[in-house]
């Protein structure tokens, strides 16, 4: 068995305040550039042997961190000190917005930041390599791979510090912020006179950070969308208009099989003819035999021509003497004026009558035409027909009656489709409404950005799936 | 497929209802339902009278 081998213990370093003489401690080693005094805020330069004032009381304690100094807290899997806090700001038409920062030091891992912004979160590494610019209508870059979008520019000023920091931070100083996004992730560049340094952020829900650190009490609730924070859409939509149009497909196989597997079985046909004076129009079929519940069609044949009928069905049980009553009426009218021959209605009809239970069934049927009697004028009454197809009507009923010959055919067990067709509407109700909330997501992260409507820049939004 | 459950569920749902509804004919206008109707009606069928039989049948007035 080999030598136990030990990280080493690593001691922080210490000085006292020149202002105050507090002891102040110092987390981040050699690499603390930065350093304000916790008692007074002084803010020191720890670059040099000798400890120098850079400003006296530098500002009053007016920011307090959400995150205290000194805490100490897992994330990503790494135990991180708190070491430093700043605000900065940026001005944007008139309206100041200030987010938080925090630097975290690891003795092997280095620096990183947690950066707050309205309740939203991001986990910041330094980056050493320079993302590539990529072509295209509005700025982009990639870095390893990943496509990353412009999303705005600002110059943002430091309002506050507290802690060490690994730079030469100081009040007022100007930075140009550039951010490009692909949440989760959020590339920025940050522009000075000497250089430009770029970081990746990771979008992280503030109760990682919470649990992480063992705040007490909950994060600081999320206000708007941010620009990098993941739709809560993301991937969803395409997998729900893909289900969909699945369950078309098998809405249409359904169909298919109910209409393959009813028997359209004819129980009934029969030709008749039908006089408009007979003393008596109504009559019965035969006794015919429906087995199972089903549904029944009756289909009408006539010869009417510029003429009108009127049946009255009753489809009665014989076994035990339960009558369902239905009726249909039917008329067809053709002609030609001077611009065209035209045609309404039709001599033919179907009717559905659905479930019907199973038992001996006949027909009563009772038909009725126009006898040649004045018509029944009712006050107010609006013919169905058109004009033209009224005026052949009327002059039809001049004429003396003319008889009809007619065919029934009585279809049992069929299917009926119209439940389908709002079935159809019914499906995409879910994946559009699930694509115009992942819109309305998408649309309100880019209303911030430099690309929103109405923004100098041109309007434009990436989709979130 | 199995990512949106509560949507698979949903449009299972609709598809049964719709093939069940489709034989059943759950859309379709229902018949005028007349009970003990007497054996008579068939040797005498002008004894009967639907509710249909009073509509006015006249279509083609102004």
């Amino acid at each position: 068995m080999g030598p136990v081998v030990t990280a080493p213990i690593v001691k922080a370093r210490g000085l006292n305040c020149p202002n105050c003489g507090n002891a102040v401690e110092l987390k981040g080693f050699a690499h603390t550039l930065r350093v304000t005094c916790p008692s007074c805020g002084t803010m020191l330069d720890t670059s040099e042997p000798n400890v120098k004032i850079l400003h006296d009381f530098q500002q009053q304690l007016t920011r307090t961190p959400l995150i205290p100094l000194g805490s100490r807290g897992r994330l990503k899997g790494i135990d991180w000190d708190c070491i430093g806090f700043q605000t900065r700001a940026v001005e944007v038409d008139g309206t100041w917005y200030e987010w938080s920062e925090y630097v975290l030091f690891n003795p092997y891992k280095g620096f990183r930041y947690l950066v707050e912004y309205n309740g939203h979160w991001n986990f910041v590494t330094a980056i050493d390599s320079i993302p590539e610019p990529v072509a295209g209508s509005r700025p982009k870059v990639k870095y390893q791979g990943k496509s990353y979008q412009h999303f705005s520019h600002a110059t943002a000023n430091t309002g506050f510090v507290l802690g060490e920091f690994p730079w030469q931070v100081k009040l007022g100083d100007p930075v140009g912020a550039d951010d490009y996004v692909s949440p989760p992730y959020m590339l920025s560049a940050e522009t000075t006179t000497d250089e430009v340094n770029w970081s990746l952020g990771e979008y992280t829900p503030g109760t990682e950070i919470w649990q992480g650190f063992r705040l007490p009490g909950a994060p600081p609730p999320v206000q708007g969308t941010y620009a990098n924070q993941p739709s809560p859409y993301e991937g969803k939509v395409g997998g729900l208009w893909g289900l969909m149009f699945l369950l078309m497909v098998l809405l249409v196989v359904a169909a298919i099989v109910m209409s393959a597997v009813a028997k359209h079985e004819v129980v009934f046909h029969q030709s008749y003819s039908f006089a408009p004076l007979a003393p008596e129009p109504s009559f019965v079929t035969p006794v015919f035999e429906l087995k199972g519940t089903k549904n029944v069609e009756l289909a009408i044949k006539t010869s009417l021509s510029n003429n009108w009928a009127a049946f009255n069905f009753a489809l009665i049980n014989d076994d035990t003497g339960t009558a369902y009553n239905f009726g249909k009426e039917v008329s067809y009218y053709f002609g030609s004026d001077s611009d065209e021959s035209w045609n309404e209605g039709d001599p033919n009809a179907t009717m559905l009558v659905p479930g019907i239970p199973p038992g001996h069934y006949y027909l009563r049927v009772e038909p009725e035409m126009d006898k040649g009697l004045p018509a029944p004028r009712t006050s107010g009454y609006v013919s169905p027909l058109s004009p033209r197809a009224a005026a052949a009507a009327a002059a039809t009923a001049e004429k003396p009656p003319v008889a009809m010959s007619y065919e029934l055919t009585l279809t049992h067990d069929l299917p009926t489709f119209s439940l389908f067709w709002i079935v159809i509407l019914l499906l995409p109700i879910p994946p559009i409404w699930r694509s115009i909330q992942a819109a309305s997501f998408n649309s309100r992260r880019w209303a911030e950005s430099d690309y929103a409507t109405g923004s100098s820049s041109s309007s434009s939004s990436s989709s979130d799936d | 497929m199995f990512s949106h459950p509560l949507y698979l569920l949903y449009g299972i749902g609709l598809l049964g209802i719709a093939s069940v509804g489709g034989m059943q004919g759950w859309l379709a206008t229902k018949p005028d339902v007349v009970k003990d109707v007497p054996k008579t009606v068939r040797d005498n069928p002008g004894a009967y009278r639907s509710h249909y039989a009073y509509y006015s049948r006249y279509t083609g007035g102004k």
